[in-house]
């Protein structure tokens, strides 16, 4: 890759300058990208217990037909409502962007911190008012039974006239401010403050990954808020947007919320994609595999990812030509994916691959992303989604590429990245088997849930007829595997912060060759005080 | 606990078949225990549904199939004690060239069923009769508009089931519609948006407040039976509530329901087809 | 760093700092004193919320300027960062634009849906393009003039026309606001009020948005009128200067759409179409 032979300069960097902040300053005040990324990270842990937690309890009242604990299926809407948006909103997309994101932007493009610190820090507590707000909305006035997509007129004032649905609307608003603010920061600093030498064609795939999200929430999250606005203006203030009544129209909430929506689970894959880029390539001993078409194929599904937004509304009652322009705008998003399964592919054949847990992660994101990816063109054809939407098809669509892939991402990161991070070193045989663990709890867990989609199963609902009985039980069953999985990484976690050994700088060894890995583990409070010179040959260099 | 819990599961899944089987021998839209595959396939858009939604699922088998081997290949080969030395290759132009190029000749293969299906599915051709289905929190109310004949269908609560009628799918009054009849659905809601969705046929359509959408269905005779959907799109409390039964009936039979119908149902100048109409030529207008 | 003597790059790590926290808590209690008004009337949450909000804004950007007079931390590279993210943050505003614009045109556009019988709802009176909207469209268009005038005087070192020709921009971005209150209120008595169906909702939250946008930005001119007049600002070195100045534009160029959109193409040869038979 384009930094392979990236040397820094700034060998003793750890050398603080004098005084850093301690104590809860340090957390609470802090304009340090380190600092700010761990939290990030800890709240997305916080956030999954909550969100895990109410996914379990779905999955145990699904086990068997009938209701077995909840006894009202509005507590059961609120469940699935706060499942999708706490795990999109505060575990996902904090992990992923703001986790890794400020972790590794300035240490892998050689700069000390991020463009605007400061903003940096609101970002992230502006993070934490969002779930605050979300889970408020969970508990006072009723709760939102609307589920994460929020479509009106169920989520109006005649349906839902508690505060809920209000606390929801404010906490995406907030959220999605943080989000557009670390944006900002994402792009002015890797547009800005890249190590001398380090040309946009050298830049590590991560790198590439997160400016492409970046530029997709900056884009994408303010259409939202826009949605958003004209919902609390209907629900509090007479406006008439959605309102059939008034002469507006519930489907205008589902293209805002989708021309949003769609680039959004482009901005919680496309971080992973960057991630699983940097992993093969270093346990493969490998530059990365066309490395251009690589970075190109992020940009390629950014682009097109805003123009494919409704074929979530495939039966909204579209005219067919509308219908025939997204299925083929959808399917053309399955060529630049491509590229990258078999690039990543290509990068690992011929290397000297070491299974270490990052690398199973990844291969195992590689594998069933392309499970979860061949149903989505499924989807992506009207016709066929005339059998598929809303049903249990789409639960399991969407979890192999999210739950799984996304969450793969994640444990492939945190592998990855926990000794430069904390400086120790996890358990790698606990670490195998909480990869496999996973592996066959989340497969158990969701793959049965085609069968039930093909059989016609209906979507968020608690209870169903006696003859999806079968798969949904295997299914549950699957989830309590997965729980155990994350159980385990987080006992995996404790066990590295606690009794891990001493990490070296680089425990990777010659595949891993971005500069977070020239400083030292854990990384010092300030990195990269003196700028490393890039001077590797460009990446699409012909050797 | 597991093992009550298995023991729980396979009590359910044997009194699930059992319902099953002795349910009306003439269901022949009802989901299955342990089903992995499409129900029954009733009208000619889910056949063509089905053949073509095969053939994705070939070509998608192949690649999974292809990339695992892919894999498998690279594990043993590749190692780090199988190949202590890697390459350095980064690439090639022909490679390259195939994995962009062969995907989009395999989307062109699949996007020309695609769009043949969906022009095919979309409207009626020649209607011979028109269903109005409107959907409310939580029940859904059919109106024949040809013959004045409309009424709602309520699921039945669980504690009034009689036996062989399955839970959550079957309702008070059932839609009736005659075999060999090219059927048009028009479908609008008084409240919320919800979806009438009978896979057999093909058919799932949001019912939108304020819009009417249009679908449509042909059941030959010989799949005469009763088919059975589910509302189809979070629509409140009782969204699991508000299921979809429908039987296909002879001409001949339909023609005396409907007589019988027209005593029970026909309420030609009460007030709740009349809305219907209106909300039809002015949609926008009618709930000022 | 504190220790300039030994800062061995061009950027700036700023200090640990209280106002992001202090800034997420403000937005907490607004959005919940938001929520409590909406569903009460109860309000000094609310206000009390802003309060702190602007509270918040005036010390960061307090922080800022002093920032930006040491000479030390506003370097060329940081800067060019400032300016990358102003840019940014007009392109995420221009976004949210582009929702209520496709609100206006998903409702009015009637080939797009089979909702909407007539334009517009109600046989409402819609907002002409002459007159009021006029008059608001030669203020916007002449402070763009203005602005620019004193963008070019900053340049060549002419502050004192710098500072007069801001202070006659934000004057004019004050006088626009007036009359866009003026218009509002005359709609809401003799045309409509924003409960008045789909026409109003568009009309009134795009407009509205953009009104206080335009809030925003004569602020913004202000503050820079009064940073002229301190001499904060070198014919080199003007970044807050240049993002009022880009922001302004903005502004202007979101009413130009307004105005064609919806003021114009919204009350003539398009408007008032007569039901569709569906």
């Amino acid at each position: 890759m384009a930094d392979t032979h990236a040397h820094a300069h700034g060998h003793n960097d750890h050398a603080d300058h004098g005084h850093h902040p301690t104590g809860w300053r340090r957390w609470m005040y802090s304009t340090n990208h380190k600092d700010i990324g761990t939290l990030y990270l800890v709240l997305a842990i916080v956030a999954s217990f909550v969100g895990v937690g109410f996914s379990m309890m779905m999955r145990l009242e699904l086990a068997e037909p009938g209701l077995q604990f909840i006894r009202d299926q509005h507590f059961y809407n609120v469940l699935l409502t706060a499942h999708g948006l706490i795990m999109v909103f505060f575990v996902v997309m904090p992990a992923l962007i703001g986790g890794f994101g400020n972790w590794f932007i300035p240490l892998m493009i050689g700069c000390p911190d991020m463009a605007f610190p400061r903003m940096n820090n609101i970002s992230f507590w502006l993070t934490a008012v969002g779930l605050i707000l979300v889970a408020t909305s969970t508990v006072i006035g009723g709760g939102a039974g609307t589920g994460w997509t929020v479509y009106p007129p169920l989520s109006n004032h005649t349906f839902h006239p508690g505060m809920s649905v209000d606390f929801a609307i404010l906490s995406l608003h907030v959220a999605g401010a943080a989000s557009i603010l670390g944006a900002i920061n994402f792009i002015t600093t890797i547009v800005n403050m890249r190590a001398p030498g380090m040309t946009f064609h050298r830049m590590p795939l991560f790198i590439w990954s997160m400016l492409v999200t970046a530029f997709l929430l900056l884009l994408a999250l303010p259409v939202l808020a826009g949605a958003l606005t004209m919902l609390l203006t209907d629900r509090n203030f007479g406006t008439a947007f959605f309102e059939p009544s008034g002469g507006g129209d519930p489907i205008f909430w589902q293209h805002l919320f989708w021309f949003f929506g769609h680039p959004e689970v482009y901005i919680m894959i496309i971080p992973a994609f960057g991630i699983v880029s940097q992993v093969v390539s270093t346990f493969s001993k490998k530059p990365v595999f066309g490395y251009l078409g690589m970075a190109y194929a992020m940009v390629s599904i950014g682009f097109v990812g805003f123009v494919v937004w409704a074929h979530h509304m495939f039966t909204v009652g579209f005219n067919v030509e509308t219908r025939a322009y997204f299925i083929i705008a959808t399917m053309i998003i399955a060529v630049p994916t491509g590229i990258k399964i078999f690039s990543w592919l290509a990068t690992m054949w011929g290397g000297s691959i070491e299974f270490k847990t990052p690398m199973l992660y990844a291969m195992g994101f590689i594998f069933l992303f392309v499970v979860g990816g061949v149903t989505g063109v499924t989807l992506s054809n009207a016709p066929v989604d005339m059998a598929f939407h809303d049903t249990y098809f789409v639960i399991a669509h969407f979890h192999y590429v999210l739950s799984i892939a996304a969450m793969y991402a994640i444990f492939t990161g945190m592998y990855y990245w926990l000794p430069k991070m904390s400086g120790r070193m996890y358990n790698e045989k606990l670490g195998q088997w909480q990869f496999w663990i996973t592996f066959v709890g989340v497969n158990v867990l969701f793959f049965p849930q085609h069968f039930l989609g093909m059989a016609g199963m209906p979507r968020r609902i608690a209870d169903y007829p006696d003859a999806f009985a079968g798969w949904n039980m295997v299914s549950s069953g699957g989830a309590v595997i997965s729980l155990v999985g994350a159980l385990l990484f987080f006992y995996i976690l404790w066990d590295t912060l606690r009794n891990g050994a001493k990490a070296p700088a680089n425990p990777w060894g010659v595949g891993a060759n971005t500069l977070e890995w020239t400083v030292d583990s854990p990384a010092p409070f300030h990195t990269h005080e003196v700028l490393p010179v890039i001077t590797a040959e460009p990446a699409g260099s012909h050797h | 606990m597991i093992n009550s819990r298995w023991m729980l599961f396979l009590l359910v899944l044997f009194s699930a078949a059992t319902a099953a089987l002795s349910a009306d021998a003439q269901v022949v839209g009802a989901p299955q225990p342990w089903e992995w595959y499409f129900r029954t396939a009733a009208t000619p858009v889910q056949v063509d549904l089905i053949w073509f939604h095969d053939l994705i699922f070939w070509v998608e088998v192949a690649i999974v199939l292809f990339v695992l081997g892919l894999m498998a290949y690279i594990v043993v080969k590749f190692n780090a004690k199988a190949n202590p030395v890697p390459s350095r290759t980064t690439h090639n132009t022909f490679l390259e060239v195939a994995w962009t190029v062969i995907p989009v000749l395999i989307l062109v293969v699949i996007a020309i069923p695609s769009l043949r299906l969906l022009f095919f599915m979309d409207k009626a051709k020649n209607p011979e009769m028109t269903l109005k289905i409107t959907s409310h929190q939580w029940y859904w109310s059919y109106e024949y508009t040809d013959s004045g004949i409309a009424f709602d269908s309520n699921m039945i609560p669980e504690d009034q089931l009689k036996p062989g009628q399955l839970r959550l799918l079957d309702v008070d009054n059932r839609v009736v519609l005659p075999a060999d009849t090219e059927i048009r659905l028009l479908m609008t809601s008084e409240d919320v948006i919800h979806n009438w969705a009978v896979q057999s046929f093909g058919v799932r359509m949001d019912t939108v407040p304020g819009r009417i959408n249009e679908s449509w269905m042909i059941v030959p005779a010989d799949k005469i039976g009763t088919y059975y959907g589910q509302c189809s799109e979070l629509c409140g409390v009782n969204h699991a509530y508000m299921p979809i039964a429908v039987d296909i009936v002879s001409k001949r039979d339909f023609q005396s329901w409907l007589a019988q119908a027209k005593t029970k149902f026909g309420r030609l100048d009460a007030d709740a087809p009349v809305k219907l109409v209106q909300a039809e030529t002015q949609p926008s207008l009618d709930a000022r | 760093m504190a220790t300039q003597a030994q800062k061995t790059h061009p950027y700036h790590l700023s200090e640990p700092s209280a106002l992001p926290l202090f800034g997420s808590i403000a937005v907490l209690v607004t959005a919940v004193g938001a929520v409590v008004f909406m569903h009460t009337g109860f309000y000094l949450g609310l206000v009390a919320g802003f309060v702190l909000l602007i509270l918040m804004f005036i010390a960061w950007w307090r922080l800022v300027i002093s920032e930006a007079n040491n000479g030390v931390d506003h370097t060329e590279v940081v800067k060019t960062g400032l300016r990358i993210g102003m840019l940014l943050f007009i392109a995420s505003e221009v976004m949210f634009f582009f929702a209520f614009f496709w609100g206006w045109f998903h409702s009015s556009l009637p080939i797009l849906n089979n909702v909407a019988g007539m334009w517009p709802n109600n046989d409402i009176e819609p907002m002409g393009a002459s007159g009021i909207p006029m008059v608001n469209t030669l203020i916007l268009l002449t402070s763009s003039v203005t602005v620019t005038v004193a963008h070019h005087a900053l340049v060549e070192g002419d502050r004192k026309t710098a500072t007069n020709w801001t202070g006659i921009t934000a004057v004019l971005g004050v006088i626009f606001l007036i009359i866009q209150a003026y218009e509002y209120w005359h709609l809401v008595n003799h045309q409509f009020g924003l409960k008045d169906g789909i026409y109003p909702s568009t009309f009134y939250l795009a407009t509205g948005f953009h009104g206080f946008h335009v809030l925003v930005g004569t602020t913004f001119l202000i503050v820079c009128y009064f940073r002229l007049r301190a001499g904060h600002f070198t014919p080199s070195a003007h970044i807050g200067f240049e993002a009022a100045a880009w922001y302004w534009h903005f502004v202007d160029v979101v009413w130009l759409f307004l105005y064609i959109n919806v003021y114009w193409w919204g009350s003539s040869a398009f408007g008032h179409l007569k039901p569709l038979v569906q």
